[in-house]
């Protein structure tokens, strides 16, 4: 009460050295964090333009030699991680999405235990999938192949896909699929013209995810990649325990952060920041 | 519909309509006619049924046995979509990714209207509903009684057989919502559009019906005018939920011609006008409506009482006075705020009512 003058009207809040203090120490820690965060990427990032991981801070260092020199192989890799990633996303969205709505709208028998049986391959680690999966592929003959490693993905997109479709349908108030109902419209064309549209930014985030995911999967492609379908992420993996940390390898990992930077703002710019920050998966009505 | 002299709308029979959940028996033996362009309220606690009604009627909750019919088409098989009904949401469900326009136009949409035709449709709802202008906005971008006004007028845009209202003032402020209920008869009155209301809320009942269909614990209690409910509440349910009434817990005694109450613990007896006939045995509550108990003068025919002031509720144009009589613990009047402002709490005046305001219910079991 001291602080106050006697010539005050509104109450004005004062920051007492406690509360400075406080403050100081909570930017403190925000910064801590985004430091721990975000350290690997930019020392990834500053490593890429000089071709080491021993990074200095002298601009001659700078330079593009290590992405000038990265070989065909490794472009070959990254085109064929992109291509399964989205085909694999695509996939598994066009799956979860009528999976998800048949289960929650459907009220389908046994729902709960259904959405819980596909959450396990989640959960499963990556290297059981990755071997349960070579033993049924070798005689299919799907090991080292595109299909092999699409479906591979799938699986595991799948999941997660479910996941978010069972979320974002949950989440949609009944009254909308009902109201089409009852102006005429039959279940397929309200799925078309209400379900699908009010979901949609949600399934975009899940989009995002998933690829984001698809694009880094390592060790479930580990037992089913080979000379003709290699993944960047296996060929990193690879090169590095055979040739040690090569400038062209770092350089590599660089332009995959750049495709999920790419990625993730093409996204947020399309859906807008509302649904970005927090991942507000419904549209609001 | 609007400027047409026919009315579009057709006639609706409800046939004995039964759904249980589970032990829970939520509608049983549900039976009425709706006349063509009638206003129907199912009024009730929440609970009743009456929403499970209405869900039936519309097609969104199978029923477990009975018929429904528009006009001679039977329609308790078909999904919503075949049954041409509007229904107006509690919350409104407007489409929110969908302009106003586009919200309306959606049942002309699935039922293939051209174009030209369509947006002819449109503004001419939104002429009806008042909100020609907005055509062009999101559903987030009005307020809450003109998404109510669009809601409205999506369900009539199409000529449905039946309007479907669900407690759709329940989510307007007090003030709003006396504007619009009169607005919506309006806008029913000259669509002449058969239409159910569901509503918890019995002044909104007597307010915008044609008739009533009270409702209690899955049954039907009282079909009726809102001047019938009102007047002469059928049973002992009525007399408590449609409007405030004073209960007296009584027995009749028959004195030669005159029929009289003998209200438990009171020495004086309360003539009675007339008994209804399914009233069986002597056991009754004797009603008496707050407005009807006067205070002061009381001419020769009334009941007369001295009475005690205990309480006095303050509300603008009218003012609730609770009295205590002997052998009564209270008797509440309602009083206009002038007549009131002469007695005060702790008085005793002369209170009455005349006898044909003295009405006999039988008590529920």
């Amino acid at each position: 009460m001291t602080a106050m003058s006697d010539n005050s009207i509104a109450p004005v809040r004062r920051w007492t050295g406690f509360g400075l203090l406080g403050k100081g120490l909570f930017i403190a820690y925000l910064a801590l964090m985004l430091a721990w965060l975000l350290f690997p990427i930019i020392l990834v990032l500053l490593a890429s333009f000089q071709g080491k991981l021993e990074v200095t801070l002298s601009a001659s260092d700078f330079g593009f030699e290590a992405y000038k020199s990265i070989p065909p192989a490794y472009w070959e890799a990254f085109w064929f991680t992109i291509r399964t990633a989205l085909s694999a996303t695509l996939l598994a969205l066009l799956v979860a999405v009528p999976a998800a709505w048949g289960m929650v709208r459907g009220k389908l028998k046994g729902h709960r235990l259904l959405s819980n049986l596909v959450l396990i391959p989640d959960v499963v680690p990556q290297l059981i999938l990755g071997i349960a999966l070579l033993t049924v592929f070798i005689p299919l003959h799907l090991a080292n192949s595109f299909a092999g490693v699409l479906l591979a993905l799938t699986a595991l997109s799948l999941s997660t896909g479910l996941r978010f479709t069972e979320a974002l349908l949950t989440g949609l108030p009944d009254e909308y699929e009902q109201a089409a109902n009852t102006l005429g419209a039959n279940r397929l064309t309200t799925f078309r013209l209400i379900t699908l549209p009010l979901i949609a930014p949600g399934l975009a985030i899940a989009a995002l995810f998933i690829f984001m995911q698809n694009l880094v999967t390592f060790e479930l492609l580990y037992f089913i990649a080979g000379p003709n379908a290699s993944p960047v992420s296996v060929r990193l993996f690879s090169d590095i325990v055979d040739r040690g940390v090569l400038p062209y390898a770092v350089a590599m990992a660089g332009i995959l952060i750049y495709v999920a930077i790419a990625f993730y703002t093409i996204v947020a710019i399309v859906l807008g920041p509302k649904y970005m920050a927090g991942s507000v998966m419904s549209r609001k009505g | 519909m609007l400027h047409r002299k026919e009315s579009h709308s057709q006639a609706v029979h409800i046939n004995r309509i039964r759904k249980t959940f589970g032990a829970f028996q939520a509608v049983q033996n549900f039976t009425l006619d709706i006349e063509a362009g009638e206003f129907v309220t199912f009024l009730g606690p929440s609970g009743c049924g009456k929403s499970t009604t209405l869900k039936i009627l519309a097609g969104l909750l199978p029923q477990d046995s009975g018929e429904i019919r528009f006009g001679d088409r039977r329609i308790d098989m078909l999904p919503p979509n075949k049954r041409n009904i509007g229904l107006v949401f509690q919350n409104y469900a407007l489409f929110p990714h969908m302009t106003v326009a586009e919200n309306v136009a959606f049942g002309l949409r699935m039922r293939g209207w051209a174009s030209k035709d369509k947006k002819a449709r449109v503004d001419q709802l939104l002429a009806l509903v008042r909100l020609e202008g907005l055509a062009n906005r999101r559903p987030e971008q009005l307020s809450g009684g003109q998404q109510q006004r669009v809601a409205v007028a999506r369900a009539l845009a199409f000529e449905p057989d039946l309007v479907l209202l669900d407690e759709p003032l329940s989510n307007l402020d007090a003030k709003l919502r006396e504007q619009v209920r009169l607005d919506l008869r309006d806008i029913q009155r000259s669509a002449r559009q058969t239409t159910v209301f569901v509503t918890h809320d019995q002044v909104e009942a007597l307010v915008m019906s044609d008739r009533i269909v009270l409702m209690n614990a899955g049954k039907v209690e009282q079909v009726g005018t809102p001047v019938e409910l009102y007047a002469t509440p059928a049973t002992e349910f009525g007399a408590r939920f449609v409007g405030a009434n004073n209960l007296l817990k009584a027995k009749l005694a028959a004195g030669g011609a005159a029929v009289s109450a003998t209200v438990d613990g009171l020495a004086q007896p309360i003539p009675l006008t007339t008994v209804s006939r399914q009233i069986g045995g002597t056991d009754i509550w004797c009603c008496i409506r707050p407005e009807h108990i006067r205070i002061g003068h009381v001419d020769s025919s009334s009941s007369k009482f001295e009475a005690r002031v205990v309480d006095k509720v303050y509300q603008g144009t009218t003012v609730l006075i609770d009295f205590e009589i002997p052998g009564i613990e209270r008797l509440r009047a309602e009083r206009p705020a002038s007549e009131a402002e002469r007695i005060s709490t702790g008085d005793t005046v002369q209170i009455g009512f005349e006898r044909t305001h003295a009405v006999a219910r039988q008590p529920a079991d």
